[in-house]
């Protein structure tokens, strides 16, 4: 910009005539004209005034690969910057998780709104400039173009995902008389199946209202479920209906091959009717069909729902693994991963059995996928383990895995490295903490970490082992590499970093880490600040940490006020407003912790004796006798037990003129005649 | 005869004042059906993207400042292409969707825009690079940028990034 440049101009031509003079004595000449370092020095030295010396910086010795190392260092994470999705500007970055979660969320729906406009007026956007053509940047077509009854309207509607209309017309062609061939009643149960008879939500369309009997059955449901997660009908809360279309249809067909019966079954493990396809299975069996790989993944996973006995699972799954190998059927790594999931929910037999079916997987040839380590860890390591007796699987399962590089080819893949690291916290194992970051590294293994939540849980326990265990210099290391970048900490994690802190007497970075809980969003959490207020408060510390710590103590301070834009404040504690006290005490700041003192009163809370003892000892230091005898007052005002021993030191300790010390009587006498009135009453 | 003589005086004497560029006073309803004609020398001022000196007051900022001819010397280009290299053709439909561009984004982001909009092209991407000023909330213009970035790509079917700084106000350069 010009404007900047013709004041540093002007600023330059002044300072060089001084550095003139100055140069007289440097032996070393430079062409000042053109040296920039120089003439920064002079802009710097400028403002300091002109009587000072200019040193002038020493000319500095470069190592050889200093221009590789400076390349280097830029190609790794940059752990100043934002996720990839955010601008890079400081406005528009988000500083806490639930900042992440709102621009993330409001990008997409910006992006979704496109898309309606674009699908909802589709002759704008139809002229083609690409070459080569690119499909995914046309409108797409909703609506349907057939309107006609008939087997292509049909097939149109099922193309579209149009599950309700797709039934209707079904319904309209049955009544009327014409069949529908076994191809197209397949893909509309597939259809019918794979969205538990409701239409899929579309991104681009306003939400509807659900009908309330759906959920009714879902709220039933629910209850019954016992809180497992991660099953798909959990997340979209659809259930397998009594008599639904699915099944109608179904018993509709005039003939059934394989096809319809594994769509059925398939269907109804998703949508958890598992007794029904056990029971549809046996039909299969008894029609003389075979069911194909995908359909006994489906029935393995549904097994041990089905039964109440850990043996009583075992034994179906092992009748099913049997009957796939009469039907010579092959299986699949989804397979395996399917008897793993199973065998974790069968309790004590479960450790030997993977272990074997772990030999299988490797007589076939079948690598295993990261959801197979996932579940082996969750089937030694349970949550309240310590009962089963000790393991090394984890170590062995890294070993395995160690500098390897994985690809997703089962779901609960991305489940892997949140677990792991919850078995690397119980057993407090910091090495086998770094070694299971450092497989993050290898390949592309980063994109298996999962959703922003899973990653969040991740780092979370990655940082709450890190200081529990770690010295707190690794501790600030791990904390500026991925703080905020990849992590948001909540208000546990901070509290863990200010336990490490207190654990290597490193409390002189508390005032950082309150800059950070700021950013961080988490001064509305009481506990939180107290802890803050309570560790800088509770020693005495070297003159420059406590100057410090009272600058902190007035941020702090300003957290309880209602601040601007009426955010709502904390509610004033004793023990907070004491340990403001105290800390602005301690550097020297008589005026100010007079002012919260009185705060004392304003929020109907008693300050400690223990605070106004060091307030008398500050105020003998200074000699300040009005000081004294207002502390006293405040001591009467408050009805505190020791005024009276307030009142005798402030008389033998303090200089004091003839009216302080009529004043300091009748306090006295009050305080006196109180704590007379009080002995009387006790002693009747 | 007469009344023509003394009214061909009395415009040639009006006519000796100077006037600015090639502007020419208008004739007023009392001279229709009268034939005047320019005496004094045609000056041809250039008016195009300047801003002409008023009283002072109105602040103007450095792209606005300077007129075109020192691009190249003192300021860039705000579209860069390559269609005006010898033997490229789309220079035209180029500028056609840059100025197209440049009123999709000051419509959208309404009164939020700091300066020109600058438009580079990379290969097959099309980076639109603006300075906002800070008006809306984040998330405001988080939604705006998913919803630009995305109409842009199916209407000019390439991919189209936004890359924005914002600032808090203008910043003005001088006052004119």
């Amino acid at each position: 910009m010009a404007a900047p440049g013709v004041h540093a101009g002007l600023q330059l031509f002044g300072s060089t005539r001084r550095l003139l003079h100055k140069l007289d004595k440097c032996a070393v000449f430079r062409s000042y004209t053109g040296s920039c370092a120089l003439n920064q020095n002079a802009t710097t030295a400028l403002p300091a005034g002109s009587s000072e010396e200019i040193v002038l910086p020493r000319k500095k010795k470069w190592d050889k690969i200093a221009v590789l190392q400076a390349l280097a260092s830029t190609v790794n994470r940059d752990p100043t910057a934002a996720h990839y999705m955010f601008q890079d500007d400081p406005y528009l970055f988000p500083k806490t998780s639930a900042e992440f979660k709102l621009y993330s969320l409001s990008q997409e729906s910006g992006r979704n709104t496109a898309k309606y406009i674009i699908n909802t007026y589709p002759k704008y956007f139809q002229k083609d400039y690409a070459e080569p053509h690119i499909p995914c940047l046309m409108p797409e077509a909703f609506e349907p173009q057939i309107n006609d009854i008939s087997e292509d309207a049909l097939n149109e509607r099922i193309q579209l995902r149009q599950v309700k209309a797709a039934v209707d017309i079904f319904d309209q062609l049955i009544q009327g008389g014409t069949t529908v061939s076994l191809e197209t009643t397949n893909k509309l149960l597939d259809l019918l199946c794979f969205y538990g008879d409701r239409d899929p939500v579309r991104d681009d369309q306003p939400e509807h209202k659900e009908a309330d009997e759906v959920e009714a059955v879902q709220e039933d449901f629910q209850k019954r479920q016992k809180g497992r997660l991660r099953k798909a009908s959990d997340l979209i809360g659809v259930v397998w209906r009594e008599n639904n279309n699915a099944e109608r249809i179904f018993n509709l067909m005039p003939e059934k091959n394989e096809r319809s019966f594994c769509s059925l079954i398939r269907g109804m493990v998703k949508y958890g009717a598992y007794t029904k396809a056990f029971s549809m299975y046996a039909d299969l069996l008894n029609n003389r069909m075979t069911a194909d790989v995908h359909t006994f993944n489906a029935l393995l996973a549904a097994a041990p729902n089905t039964r109440e006995k850990y043996n009583e699972k075992w034994e179906l799954i092992v009748e099913t693994l049997n009957q796939m190998s009469e039907q010579k059927v092959q299986p699949n790594l989804l397979t395996f991963n399917a008897v793993l999931k199973s065998l974790r929910k069968c309790g004590s037999l479960a450790r030997t059995q993977s272990l074997q079916t772990l030999n299988e997987m490797k007589a076939l040839g079948i690598e295993p996928s990261l959801a197979t380590f996932d579940h082996l860890l969750g089937i030694f390591y349970k949550a309240a383990s310590s009962v089963r007796g000790p393991t090394d699987m984890i170590f062995e399962v890294l070993d395995e895995i160690e500098g390897k590089s994985f690809v997703a080819r089962d779901p609960d893949d991305v489940y892997f490295f949140s677990n792991a690291m919850r078995v690397c916290l119980d057993l407090k194992d910091v090495e086998l903490a770094y070694r299971l970051h450092q497989l993050l590294g290898e390949g592309e293994n980063w994109k298996l970490l999962g959703d922003a939540f899973q990653q969040s849980v991740f780092y979370g326990r990655f940082f709450n082992l890190l200081c529990m265990m770690e010295h707190i210099d690794m501790v600030m290391k791990w904390y500026k590499d991925l703080i905020p970048s990849l992590y948001y900490p909540n208000s546990q994690g901070m509290m863990d970093l200010l336990q490490a802190l207190d654990t290597d007497s490193r409390l002189d970075l508390i005032p950082q880490i309150w800059k950070d809980i700021k950013q961080l969003g988490h001064t509305n959490k009481a506990d939180l600040v107290e802890e803050v207020l309570a560790l800088m408060a509770r020693d005495k510390q070297s003159p420059e940490v406590q100057a410090s710590f009272a600058d902190c103590s007035l941020a702090v301070k300003s957290v309880y006020e209602v601040g601007d834009r009426g955010r709502t404040a904390l509610e004033w504690t004793a023990s907070a407003l004491g340990n403001i006290t105290s800390l602005l005490l301690r550097a020297g700041r008589m005026q100010e912790a007079w002012g919260i003192l009185q705060l004392f009163k304003a929020n109907n809370r008693i300050p400690g004796e223990a605070l106004l003892a060091e307030f008398l000892e500050c105020a003998k230091e200074r000699r300040d006798n009005d000081l004294a005898i207002d502390l006293v007052k405040l001591a009467a005002s408050f009805s505190l037990t020791t005024t009276a021993k307030f009142a005798s030191r402030v008389k033998e300790e303090f200089l004091l003129s003839e009216e302080q010390k009529k004043s300091l009587e009748e306090l006295d006498v009050l305080s006196s005649d109180s704590s007379d009135s009080d002995s009387d009453s006790d002693s009747e | 005869m007469h009344q023509l003589q003394s009214h061909l005086q009395l415009r040639l004497t009006r006519k000796t004042e100077h006037k600015e560029g090639c502007e020419r006073r208008a004739l007023s309803w009392c001279e229709t059906g009268y034939r005047g004609f320019q005496t004094s020398a045609a000056c041809l001022k250039n008016r195009a993207a300047r801003v002409r000196v008023g009283k002072g007051d109105r602040p103007v900022m450095y792209e606005e400042a300077h007129p075109p001819h020192f691009i190249a010397h003192r300021k860039g280009w705000l579209s860069q292409h390559t269609s005006n290299l010898d033997g490229e053709g789309g220079a035209a439909e180029r500028t056609v969707e840059d100025v197209f561009v440049r009123k999709f984004i000051f419509g959208t982001f309404h009164g939020c825009l700091a300066n020109e909009v600058v438009i580079k092209r990379r290969g097959n991407v099309l980076v639109v690079c603006a300075v906002f000023l800070q008006r809306l909330p984040p998330q405001k213009f988080y939604f705006l940028l998913g919803y630009s970035e995305t109409l842009l790509s199916h209407f000019y079917k390439c991919p189209v990034k936004l890359e924005v700084q914002t600032l808090e106000g203008r910043v003005p350069y001088k006052y004119l």
